[in-house]
């Protein structure tokens, strides 16, 4: 079936479920680009532009917002591969450039429960975000982050135990 | 029990969780932008697609004629233009001394020894 404002290169997603799920996607991003909006917002457009080229083709086999963070992951990690390697030429000629140009956005360092989250390893961080923030459940999950659903089951797993004691332990200290 | 240790945990990491919202662009204006973006990259590749058949063509007028048209050769620029060298046996192996074939020259001997010729 062929939605009225489904794209010409991806029948199966439309205009209208993409804005739905619009919200989410673009928080899912927002994390993906270390908290930078501009960012974030780019990259959102070119994940839209995958879809509309037909680059990115949605088969119907998951959920279409699984599809849609699988397509914003997999060109953030390209992009972060190209940056790095990038990043790494100018060190070589400007370490100090670098150090100084340099920007973390780091929002709500002080809070508790973001600086357990931001201790975890990133695997971890990222099932935690898609499952507990991102409302998605973990074999969605696993199967955005690329890794088996059993994987993904352990990294939740794990990422959940961290968490727990990370906030006892502080909690403790206070 | 654990379920609900979950669920409190799950509300404390996304409450705790930086919200994107505050500076969330619409989604008309992305995928505005996302359009555009898409429209230009196709103009540019229907761009480049039109100069790589152009060329092609030319390259085709140009160069690649059809292989059957027949042209006149002169005998002589012909003869001229080829040579005949006698094969050499420079790469043959090295003859070297076959007893089966050839039998070497004997020295008649004159002298005798024991009542034998040596």
């Amino acid at each position: 079936m062929r939605d009225s404002d489904a794209l010409d290169n991806n029948p199966h997603v439309s205009r209208s479920a993409l804005e739905a799920i619009h919200s989410q996607v673009y928080g899912w991003a927002f994390s993906r680009c270390d908290f930078d909006h501009a960012n974030a917002e780019d990259l959102m457009q070119q994940a839209y532009v995958e879809l509309l080229s037909g680059n990115a083709r949605f088969d119907n086999k998951s959920s279409l917002k699984t599809f849609v963070f699988s397509v914003v992951q997999n060109l953030a990690r390209s992009r972060f591969r190209r940056l790095s390697s990038r990043l790494r030429l100018v060190k070589k000629y400007h370490a100090e450039a670098v150090e100084t140009s340099a920007e973390l956005h780091e929002p709500r360092a002080n809070d508790d429960v973001w600086r357990a989250v931001r201790a975890l390893p990133a695997r971890q961080r990222d099932i935690i975000e898609l499952v507990f923030c991102r409302e998605l459940t973990v074999e969605e999950a696993a199967s955005v982050m690329g890794v088996s659903t059993g994987t993904g089951r352990v990294h939740y797993d794990r990422a959940k135990k961290a968490l727990r004691q990370r906030l006892r332990h502080w909690a403790d200290e206070e | 029990m654990m379920q609900e240790k979950n669920t409190k945990l799950r509300d404390r990491v996304s409450k705790g969780w930086p919200p994107a919202t505050e500076n969330e662009p619409a989604f008309d204006a992305v995928w505005l932008a996302a359009r555009q973006r898409h429209a230009t990259l196709r103009r540019r590749y229907q761009r480049f697609a039109g100069v790589a058949a152009m060329v092609a063509a030319a390259f085709i007028v140009l160069y690649a004629q059809s292989p059957s048209q027949k042209t006149y050769i002169e005998v002589a620029d012909l003869m001229e233009s080829t040579y005949w060298t006698a094969p050499s046996d420079v790469l043959l192996p090295r003859r070297e001394f076959d007893i089966y074939q050839d039998m070497p020259a004997m020295f008649e001997s004159t002298e005798p020894a024991g009542g034998t010729l040596l």
